[in-house]
């Protein structure tokens, strides 16, 4: 009978092997490049644990943030963030100038910066780099659709032509998807992908680091650009996937990892008692708010007041506390904080029953139900929801909560089969433009961003004007005419603004936070 | 015998045909459109309907159909949205971690389970018994997310015996890639540095991973074991003066495991489409989290991929099972 049982177990296993012998022949040999022991800690390694595994990484397909943390430090760009702030600095560009009509940028390379083959960065690679993007037409392109020529005039000298004046352009190029890529990625390309799939999971940027080794579902380590303008003191970068918060915890503690990034809020507070790490707090660019849909969701809610009424039966502090554990600033206008274009004196609405029972009754609306539509993609938005659901029944205001799939969702929220909804924003480039423009401009109705399907014609009119000046000064009191108008009428229940938390150990020394580069690190200037 | 393994592989082609179909259909008339997800939220109609068009998502569901399963005729599942990869590379890169993990704990689930279960029917109502039955009511009714994070939180947090994360230190080099599963590798290729390493890691997981289909396997070999040890021709032997283990393993034992076996495959089933909680505690680089992601990015060819793996599995694991039971019982004749 043993010998029946050992017979029946090395039968599945022999299963078990057969199965998992997928490309049997395509083994590599171990050990061939990478030692069979290297230091996974010490000074010049630093071990960032994260939350999930990346998509694709190719600057010119993907849109997700996981994947600019690999990317930023990869490639370099025409201009950089300085620091902490949302201006731009000179990057790949020593400097630039802008045609008095705003349509053409002329840019003067530095040189001596190189890809990591020691390939020179040229203007004919910056040319390549955002024709690649633009031939494959995915999220990216959409940015840099203004652009209608790009011409390298001489090796250090690149003139990108724009179909009409628009100011952010400067901005957008510091985003990750001008990201300035290798030519020579053409020589990977597999059926006309442009060399998509290579990129996918590899790097060919100039940036300080390049993409080393990614162990699926195990980790991602970057190494240094040997021909990098920079050198940075950390030798190897690891982003380890430790998807689950209470281990995160306890190997920051231990000292396994020294950046924990999925500790959620509920969970940070623990952080604090870990005695070699601290919690870096600071305000974001992510804000919370609720679509209110202004003409394709419930009748009553086209009226004014009553989606006046509804930002006022906010409980706005206890929700941060509820939701946030306190972590948020109460918003002042759509621009947030941090972002040039904030207006400190902007009316703000503030908890107000009796107020908000008032403008129902004014507008005649009795009895209103209400659906809200949320997702599983951010954890706190159930007790968002709930909080909404219960300040909203103090004024008679019944709604039903809507959860849906992440994905479903989006459709519906880009089909505006909603009445209200939770949703979050981050700004692509630091320009009040990317709150302003896309939340009110009613070319923008669905996900591209007017989610409450608002339109006013007058804001319209302001908003793209807005967009094709080129004084800052102007385009401010502009912006500031125009919000004045939208929060008045109230097309978003405007919530918080985020706090960037970050538990991390107190070795690690250099890291800067910039709100626009959420979830990036400016690694060559760190050290431990 | 040999009949039954050519009906069930052949019957292997209509699964494969029902499975993509349903999962197929399913998958394209859940509300999402994973174009948008692809272009991000910004992206203009124009975009988008460039990325249908390179997806093929713009052709009828019919022909998206008959491309899907020309594909998979010639090996080709399709590239995944998420990560722009194949998603027959995908699985490659996850399937044999969940594999392994599988296996360990299926053999731990086993061989534990089996003579618990035994222990507690010949000692039925005994102390033994009992502990038994808490054991195993513990392992059912334990939540896994619980009892994986109090493990790591005692082997990892307090005693530093094991690891918490992975399948192997970082700073170890994998063993030559043979078959995937690390443990076999490292034996394969005499890798003792990559063996102690997988072991310490695999440990942890596995108990846990096992704990709940050990607990089933107990409550099944108890139950069967005192069915069977009221059979007539229990009490001939043991009228005929023969008891103890000899009684037990040789005579009751091999019948009692018939229905035993049916749990035990639907069980090792299990254990590889649903260790996703226990892959995300421990870190696991499995195909659980993998599909999960995949299922929240609406990433069709990576569902599918998965799901056909997991039914081209289960038909094997019947396939075994029913083996097993031409072995035990010769009076079953495929």
């Amino acid at each position: 009978m043993k010998r029946k049982m050992s017979v029946l177990l090395i039968a599945v296993m022999i299963v078990a092997l057969l199965s998992a012998c997928v490309k049997n022949s395509n083994a590599k040999p171990s050990g061939s490049s990478d030692p069979k022991s290297e230091a996974a800690s010490g000074k010049d390694v630093l071990t960032i644990a994260t939350t999930a595994e990346q998509g694709t990484i190719d600057p010119a397909v993907t849109m997700d943030n996981s994947a600019w943390k690999l990317t930023y430090p990869a490639y370099e760009r025409l201009v950089e963030y300085d620091g902490g702030s949302t201006k731009v600095k000179p990057g790949l560009a020593k400097e630039w100038k802008v045609s008095k009509d705003g349509k053409t940028w002329t840019f003067t390379l530095n040189e001596g910066h190189k890809f990591a083959d020691g390939t020179a960065v040229n203007a004919d690679a910056v040319k390549k780099s955002f024709e690649r993007l633009r031939k494959i037409g995915k999220g990216p392109s959409e940015v840099f659709s203004v652009i209608s020529n790009i011409k390298a005039e001489n090796p250090t000298t690149v003139i990108f032509t724009l179909k009409e004046n628009f100011p952010p352009f400067i901005s957008t190029l510091a985003a990750n998807y001008g990201s300035i890529v290798n030519p020579k990625v053409m020589d990977h390309e597999q059926n006309g992908d442009l060399g998509q799939n290579y990129l996918a999971t590899a790097t060919m940027g100039s940036g300080p680091y390049k993409l080393a080794k990614w162990k699926k579902g195990e980790y991602v380590r970057l190494d240094q650009n040997k021909y990098a303008s920079k050198k940075p003191s950390f030798k190897k970068v690891y982003f380890k996937i430790v998807a689950d918060p209470s281990a995160q915890r306890l190997q920051l503690e231990k000292g396994e990892i020294d950046i924990a990034e999925g500790i959620p809020v509920d969970q940070i507070n623990a952080v604090k008692k870990i005695e070699n790490a601290k919690l870096l707090q600071e305000p974001s660019l992510l804000v919370e708010y609720v679509y209110v849909n202004s003409t394709k969701g419930n009748k009553a809610l086209k009226n004014k007041k009553v989606r006046q009424a509804l930002s006022y039966a906010v409980d706005y502090d206890k929700l941060i506390d509820a939701v946030q554990q306190g972590y948020g600033t109460k918003m002042r206008g759509p621009i947030p904080k941090g972002l040039w274009g904030h207006d400190d004196q902007a009316k703000q609405y503030t908890y107000d029953k009796d107020k908000a029972k008032a403008l129902l009754k004014e507008a005649g609306a009795s009895n209103l139900s209400l659906d809200l539509l949320y997702s599983d993609n951010k954890t706190w938005w159930e007790t968002e929801a709930l909080t909404i659901q219960s300040n909203l029944k103090d004024i008679g205001v019944k709604v039903n909560l809507k959860k849906v799939a992440y994905a479903t969702s989006r459709e519906m929220m880009d089909k505006g089969e909603f009445d209200l909804a939770l949703g979050m924003w981050s700004p692509d480039f630091g320009d009040p433009y990317a709150f302003m423009n896309y939340w009110y401009d009613s070319k923008n109705f669905g996900l591209a961003g007017n989610r409450a399907f608002y339109k006013n014609d007058a804001v319209d009119q302001k908003l793209r004007k807005a967009a094709t000046l080129n004084d800052a000064k102007q385009r401010e009191k502009l912006y500031q005419e125009a919000q004045n108008t939208v929060i008045d009428d109230a097309p978003y229940i405007l919530l918080y603004q985020k706090d960037f938390l970050m538990p991390i150990s107190k070795g690690v020394k250099g890291f800067v936070y910039n709100p626009m580069l959420e979830s990036m690190y400016n690694l060559a200037d760190m050290s431990k | 015998m040999k009949k039954m393994i050519i009906n069930r592989l052949g019957l292997l082609i209509f699964v494969v045909f029902g499975v993509t179909l349903i999962s197929f259909l399913l998958s394209h008339v859940i509300p999402g459109d994973p174009a948008r997800m692809m272009v991000g939220q910004r992206a203009n109609e124009e975009t988008l309907q460039q990325v249908r068009q390179q997806l093929g998502l713009d052709q009828p569901l019919l022909i998206q159909y008959e491309t899907y399963m020309k594909g998979i005729l010639s090996g080709d599942l399709g590239t995944s949205i998420r990560t722009q990869k194949p998603v027959i590379d995908d699985l490659e890169a996850f399937f044999p971690a969940t594999m392994e993990l599988a296996i360990i704990a299926f053999i731990f689930a086993l061989v534990i389970g089996i003579p618990l279960g035994v222990l507690a029917a010949v000692k039925k109502n005994s102390f033994w018994d009992h502990a038994s039955r808490i054991f195993s009511i513990g392992g059912v009714s334990t939540p896994v997310f619980w009892s994986g994070l109090v493990i790591i939180l005692i082997f990892y947090g307090y005693l530093n015996w094991f690891p918490a994360n992975g399948r192997l230190d970082m700073n170890i080099h994998p063993p030559t890639h043979i078959t995937g599963l690390y443990i076999v590798d490292s034996l394969l290729s005499g890798d003792m540095v990559a063996l102690k390493s997988s072991l310490h890691h695999i440990l942890l997981p596995a108990i846990v991973l096992s704990y709940a289909q050990l607990a089933v396997i107990t409550r099944q070999v108890r139950a069967s074991m005192l069915e069977i040890m009221e059979q007539e021709y229990i009490r001939t032997a043991i009228a005929n003066g023969i008891h103890g283990p000899f009684l037990f393993f040789r005579y009751a034992l091999r019948n009692a495991l018939i229905p035993t076996i049916t749990v035990v495959g639907i069980s090792f089933g299990s254990l590889l489409g649903g260790a996703v909680v226990t892959e995300t505690i421990f870190g696991w680089p499995g195909m659980g989290k993998y599909v999960v992601d995949s299922i929240a990015y609406l990433d069709f060819p990576a569902m599918m991929g998965f799901t056909l793996l997991i039914a081209v599995g289960y038909v094997i694991i019947n396939l075994i099972v029913d083996l097993t039971y031409y072995v035990l019982d010769p009076q079953i004749k495929g």
